[in-house]
């Protein structure tokens, strides 16, 4: 497994995420031999970046260290606010079950609070949910 | 006939049914939607001398049939096609609503949208350009304030206006268009899209720099160490409230004071003079005191009286139909001297201080964030925080709890959860008897009592989980705001409750009683104690005659525990400390009733329900003598 955190930026958004968190087209028919990314803002799909290239890239522009902007719910501290992205992970029926409640992308969520279960406000509803819902939630920091 | 038809639509908890009243005043009939038993109610409403029929269906967040609630709500659209919607929505929460719009409007109803709860939407900083809304939408949208009458008027004007709501079209010119932008993602297009642009053109929002105190309530209660505090102070209250003040002050004055000194008495002259045949009826002292409970034994006297009262026991050597029908009705197994003071002395009191507590507690939205607290603790259990609401509701009832199990969403979460009710969570009217028995042990012996079931509770639910296996369902659960309870709407629920909960014991009190006094005259109560003697005596080490509370205590174990009670509290009380304790434990363990057991297997086949009484017998009856016997064997 890889230790570090892959961070990579979609060419068409410029939205900055985790590799573990591109999301998958669902039922994609190459399955795990796919070399497409994904990008979970705009779900556009782009090659994964060849290394020698990036290499190159970072010669001529080296890149500066910063957080990625894309992060899942628990990354973040309580009180804060960060814009939702989209959900990680397939599972149809979350998803649907949280737009119900307003949890579309482009909103913004505050949580509230990480434990005992995690709190978030989306507009005027406050949802409970618990971690590993949390995880799959991606937000993306503003300001 | 169906023009004339007004259906009321909206998201859960928007205030679908103040509105209603207000609109449809006095005539209101409830019933339960064919094959369901979600309740959907009718009412009238006269508007310039027009009769209306108004419906009230289940909030939904969709209109599609995944859920109960909502199958029900779209088959009433289905049925009334011609029918104007009222489509009521919490003005705070305009995207949640406006899904449902969307939805609306892709079946062509004709809806007139209310935005209620304009006052907490002032109160927390929100703005909505109603006149715009209304051009974007094309339909009258009317805010109002359901609890306060505002704008009850203006929904009934604009009924004629009500139009399918039109989506997308109205894009003023120079507006962004929201659809072109890379800001756009394909997340599936419920409409989505076209609800953030109305919204972008009429929603405002300004957070206020203060959150009020019940949002601060509301944080709290969900806080790890705040809402420890706090769900303290509610069990606090609700232990005096319901346990002290319902079963001890008020049953005191309804049990001694109305029944033992007007009723019964009253009911054995009128018997008497009715059918006379000789005999003379014993006299006892009726001891009324009317005090401020503090703890189960201890008191501030306000007042106390004294008083000579007719009883129910006599000598007579007369036989015959005559004396038959007096026992009937009015001797040690009456119907009128047991049955009734039993269910309206005893137990009405507890449990409509119970479901007071609960509506209270319901209504303020303190229940959702006590789920919160307890998520974690129940997931052990292969529950989820959202089986808390059942759970406590058992402790009024443990029927209307095992129905309630329904809004669980798996069959694993609804067994596990109807299984522990059966088991350990006693109702409040068991719970009330059991805390006076709990007068006649230590501490430490009520303590230990208190901590067996708890633990009965966990190792059941966790063994349950393991064998049944399967996954339990996403804890996602909508927090609502907490709010100041109504009085009305307290009130209301807790008649219907009420009402529901009398119809249901009553007749199992008349019933056993019934029974018992069969099985009295035909002598039989002595051989059933002889027979359960090796199970009784033998194993629980109690006394034979405890039997009869078991065998009551199949029909309710409330009666069960009443008969205990008076065994353990009476002149000269038939067990000991330690019998008590053995007593409490089993009773405690019992089936709460045959209600409960054929709710149970309403719910969940007749085979499981066997399974179930089987289950929690056998470990009623388990756990009761390894307790005896631990005891003993502690030489206690
Ligand atoms: N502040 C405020 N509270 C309201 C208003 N309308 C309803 N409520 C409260 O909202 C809660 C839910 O109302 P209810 O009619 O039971 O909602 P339903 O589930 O949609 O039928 C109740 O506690 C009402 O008192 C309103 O206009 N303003």
């Amino acid at each position: 497994m890889s230790d570090k955190p892959v961070t990579m930026k979609c060419p068409l958004c410029g939205f900055e995420f985790e590799k573990a968190n591109a999301v998958c087209h669902h039922g994609c028919p190459m399955g795990r031999f796919c070399k497409l990314i994904r990008c979970p803002s705009c779900q556009y799909e782009f090659p994964e970046p060849s290394r020698p290239l990036t290499w190159l890239a970072k010669l001529i522009h080296p890149p500066r260290p910063r957080r990625p902007d894309a992060l899942d719910l628990t990354g973040l501290d309580a009180g804060e606010t960060a814009e939702f992205v989209g959900l990680a992970g397939a599972n149809e029926s979350r998803r649907h079950t949280l737009s119900l409640y307003g949890l579309v992308p482009g909103v913004h969520v505050t949580l509230q609070q990480k434990r005992p279960a995690y709190v978030v406000r989306v507009g005027e509803t406050e949802l409970a949910l618990e971690a590993d819902i949390a995880r799959e939630i991606l937000v993306r920091r503003t300001a | 006939m169906n023009e004339r038809t007004l259906i009321l639509v909206g998201n859960p908890n928007v205030g679908k049914s103040v509105l209603f009243s207000k609109l449809t005043g006095k005539f209101v009939v409830i019933s339960n939607y064919p094959g369901t038993t979600v309740e959907i109610t009718r009412g009238e409403m006269q508007l310039d001398g027009e009769k209306f029929t108004v419906i009230d269906s289940p909030g939904v967040n969709e209109l599609a049939p995944r859920t109960e609630d909502a199958r029900v709500t779209c088959d009433v659209l289905r049925d009334h096609p011609d029918a104007t919607v009222i489509q009521v929505a919490d003005a705070k929460n305009l995207r949640r609503a406006l899904l449902v719009t969307h939805q609306l409007a892709q079946q062509q109803r004709r809806v007139v949208l209310v935005l209620n709860m304009m006052d907490e939407l002032d109160s927390c900083g929100g703005h909505i350009d109603v006149r715009r809304l209304s051009e974007l939408l094309g339909v009258p949208v009317v805010p109002t304030i359901a609890t306060a009458n505002t704008g009850i008027h203006l929904v009934q004007r604009s009924l004629k206006d009500a139009a399918v709501p039109r989506w997308g079209r109205a894009r003023p010119p120079g507006a962004p268009n929201v659809a072109d932008g890379p800001a756009v993602r394909p997340y599936q297009d419920d409409g989505l899209t076209a609800i953030n642009e109305v919204l972008s053109q009429t929603y405002s929002h300004v957070r206020p720099r203060h959150a009020s105190f019940a949002q601060q309530l509301g944080w709290w209660a969900t806080h790890p160490v705040k809402g420890l505090a706090l769900l303290a102070v509610a069990l606090s209250v609700t232990f005096w409230f319901v346990g002290l003040f319902g079963a001890g002050t008020c049953v005191d004055l309804l049990e001694t004071g109305v029944f033992g000194r007007y009723i019964s008495p009253w009911a054995i002259r009128a018997v008497d003079a009715v059918l006379p045949f000789p005999h003379e009826h014993e006299t006892e002292v009726s001891d009324l005191k009317l005090e401020i409970p503090l703890t189960p034994a201890h008191g501030i006297e306000l007042w106390s009286n004294e008083r000579e009262v007719l009883s129910t026991n006599y000598k007579s050597e007369a036989t015959g139909w005559r004396r038959l029908v007096h026992d009937f009705f009015v001797g040690p197994y009456g119907v009128i001297t047991m049955a009734l003071s039993y269910g309206f002395a005893i137990v009405l009191p507890i449990v409509t201080t119970f479901f007071l507590l609960f509506g209270v507690l319901e209504d303020s939205g303190y229940l959702p964030r006590l789920a919160v607290m307890v998520n974690r603790i129940f997931r052990a259990m292969g529950l989820n925080g959202k089986a808390v609401l059942p759970m406590v509701l058992g402790l009024g009832c443990d029927t209307m709890a095992t129905m309630t199990t329904r809004i669980l969403e798996t069959r694993k979460e609804r067994l596990i959860t109807t299984l522990l009710l059966a088991l350990a969570v006693p109702c409040s009217a068991q719970l009330g008897v059991l805390l006076a028995m709990m007068t006649r042990v230590s501490a430490a012996a009520a303590v230990f009592w208190f901590v067996l079931m708890v633990g009965v509770l966990f190792v059941i639910g966790w063994l349950a989980s393991r064998i049944y296996g399967g996954a339990t369902s996403d804890f996602i659960l909508e927090l609502p705001p907490m709010r100041r309870p109504l009085l009305g709407n307290v009130l209301v629920k807790t008649l219907a409750r009420l009402e529901w909960y009398l119809k249901e014991v009553i007749p199992l009190f008349v019933l056993g009683t019934v029974a018992l006094f069969l099985l009295d005259r035909a002598h039989l109560l002595d051989k059933i104690a002889r027979l359960g003697e090796p199970l009784v005596r033998g194993w629980l080490g109690l006394p034979a005659q405890t039997a009869e509370a078991f065998l009551v205590g199949f029909l309710r174990r409330d009666f069960g525990a009443v008969y205990l009670l008076d065994a353990a509290t009476g002149a000269n009380p038939l067990l000991n400390a330690h019998q008590v304790l053995v007593a409490m434990v089993t009773i405690t363990l019992f089936m709460p009733c045959v209600a409960t057991l054929f709710m149970i297997s309403r719910e969940l086949g007749r085979k499981t329900a066997a399974w179930i009484a089987v289950f929690v017998f056998g470990v009623a009856f388990l756990v009761g003598g390894i307790v005896n016997h631990t005891v003993v064997w502690l030489g206690f």
